[in-house]
């Protein structure tokens, strides 16, 4: 999937603004603050229906106005030309239309055209808690199975009144018991649902990670994934159905005490490893970042190879951080990536010595006071 | 602003508390009033004094009717055995128009959901089960509930409570809506269906 041109109407510090991209490559490069990331966090919108740096579609409506709108023309190889756009007002909410029928839910945008974006903030993935690391395999899953994403917002949902019957009920015990149980059966249900397609995908992308993080590091070292759930988890979810329920009744007394839902795949963690050694406790910060960088790009090469249309590719200042070897590698990885690239840089990075900016193929844009120039090469 | 009339703000004000009205369409809708006769005007104001006065529920299945009980319940061409669960009056209202249904109704009242404080004791789940064990000579009691999580959770809790009564539970079957294509439908709705599936 590549999307060809982009307009945007008070995005960020992009007062009113145009772009052809290119089909391959696209550089920006400009001072920081000047709307590189702007450009690409607007096409996520159209991608995700939200910013990657933003909480809120509040902070990222140009100063002084009350509404955003985003446009994008995107083509694929199955589906052809088609048109998304997003709108968003402080009265009105966010909507968003494609082929300008607008979308019912905004989760139906999901998967439409998958994206993969690095980011600095990237290293949160192995460095902070497992929150992080289940909205990753969240976000990446849910771009290749539209059941997945389902799930999730129904798991979501009963979870919450799960909750609420816990927290709220006076009264006997055993009636306690008989209000959980239709809860518990849709609990359970989308749950091991949830577990087996996180199993499934999850053993087959340890083998990418561990191909790209050889490639990029150019280092012997081994990388390990472990999932963890609350019991042995399993692609099939039937299996998983019968340790669900028996963990349910062990834990009553507990979730009775403790007011909430404490088994299900909202508590799951995965665990990275560098030659046996936990990453999260004895990584260094190079290795961090490295590790980041692979998850990304394993994400990357595990959806061209599931999807039909290959992924938007977004790297989002991240080369000022890589010597000028790595730089080379990753650049020729993404030279054989034959999906469009996005790339945002405010460190002069020598893109030239690996690249042809033809204006055609490739392109390289400056940002300046939020002005978009293409430069000549 | 100068108010030349306080009856007719009133009247803007009122109407626009109707769904999906704001104060534009209110001011339309009052000025659009103000230009009819009054004739009509009287008729609609006693249409909608009618409606909160005269309309009831019915006491056997919750349906709102003229008259108690309701014209499907005092029917006895209906008493076939079945009863049909729904959420809302406006459930029943949509199955009737399929004139696919020959039995008769019960209008739950809602669905379980704790967040917004209704557990099953909020909802005419003990009338239902009287009408089960009573002299309608039930043998079916057919589902027709929402299928998200709630109504799940309403019909699994209906389905348990029914049991000792030894009656046939049934729910209606998830399906493609009729003129989708199957690339427009999700996997999950597709997944249903299949499991749902009957034979041709
Ligand atoms: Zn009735």
């Amino acid at each position: 999937m590549r999307i060809t041109h982009l307009e945007l109407l008070h995005f960020r510090n992009h007062k009113k603004n145009q772009v052809d991209w290119a089909p391959h490559l696209n550089v920006i490069t400009g001072p920081n603050g000047a709307g590189k990331t702007s450009l690409i966090d607007a096409i996520h919108y159209l991608c995700m229906s939200r910013s990657f740096v933003s909480t809120s579609d509040m902070y990222v409506t140009y100063q002084g106005e009350s509404y955003f709108f985003l446009k994008g023309d995107f083509t694929g190889e199955i589906r052809s030309e088609f048109e998304v756009s997003c709108t968003y007002s402080r009265g009105e909410g966010k909507k968003i239309f494609v082929n300008d029928g607008p979308l019912d839910k905004l989760s139906d945008l999901i998967g439409m055209v998958p994206v993969v974006v690095l980011s600095p903030d990237d290293k949160k993935l192995t460095l902070e808690g497992p929150a992080e690391r289940r909205s990753f395999l969240d976000s990446f899953i849910s771009q290749i199975s539209v059941g997945y994403l389902r799930d999730l917002i129904d798991y979501r949902r009963i979870r919450k009144q799960r909750n609420t019957l816990l927290q709220d009920y006076r009264g006997p015990q055993n009636m306690l018991q008989m209000y959980l149980e239709p809860w518990n059966k849709q609990l359970v249900e989308t749950g091991s649902r949830i577990i087996a397609k996180r199993y499934e995908v999850l053993e087959n992308f340890k083998e990418y990670l561990s191909r790209d993080y050889a490639m990029i590091s150019g280092m012997n070292l081994t990388t390990g994934l472990e999932y963890q759930t609350f019991c042995e988890a399993s692609a099939d979810p039937k299996a998983i159905e019968e340790q669900y329920y028996k963990e349910l009744e062990a834990t009553f007394e507990k979730e009775v005490e403790r007011e909430q839902t404490l088994t299900g795949p909202h508590r799951d963690e995965i665990i990275f490893y560098l030659d046996d050694f936990e990453l999260r406790r004895f990584g260094s910060q190079g290795q961090h970042r490295l590790f980041a960088l692979s998850l990304k790009l394993a994400q990357l090469h595990y959806y061209s190879d599931e999807l039909d249309d290959l992924p938007i590719f977004m790297l989002d200042d991240v080369f000022g951080d890589l010597d000028l070897h790595k730089t080379g590698i990753l650049l020729k990885a993404l030279q054989e990536h034959s999906g469009q690239t996005f790339i945002t840089s405010a460190n002069p990075v020598p893109f030239e010595d690996f690249v042809t900016f033809d204006g055609n193929r490739n392109k390289f844009y400056s940002v300046v006071d939020g002005q978009i120039t293409e430069r000549d090469r | 602003m100068q108010i030349t009339s306080e009856y007719l703000e009133r009247a803007i004000e009122q109407l626009s508390k109707l769904p999906g009205t704001g104060r534009k369409s209110a001011q339309r809708i009052a000025i659009h009033l103000l230009k009819q006769n009054d004739e009509y005007a009287l008729k609609l104001a006693n249409a909608i004094i009618d409606l909160k006065n005269k309309v009831t529920r019915c006491s056997v299945c919750g349906n709102v009717s003229d008259s108690d009980p309701c014209k499907i319940c005092d029917n006895p061409k209906r008493e076939n055995g079945q009863i049909c669960v729904v959420e809302e009056f406006n459930d029943v209202y949509i199955i009737e128009k399929t004139n696919e249904f020959r039995g008769r109704y019960h209008v739950l009242g809602g669905v379980i959901s704790p967040m917004d404080n209704i557990g099953p004791d909020q909802l005419r789940i003990q009338d239902l089960l009287k009408r089960v064990g009573g002299n309608e000579h039930i043998d079916e009691v057919i589902l027709a509930l929402n299928p998200d999580a709630e109504g799940e959770a309403t019909s699994y809790y209906v389905n348990k409570l029914l049991i000792p009564y030894e009656v046939k539970v049934t729910r209606i079957a998830y399906g493609i809506p009729m003129g989708t294509e199957l690339e427009f439908i999700d996997e999950a709705t597709l997944s249903r269906a299949f499991t749902s599936r009957s034979s041709f």
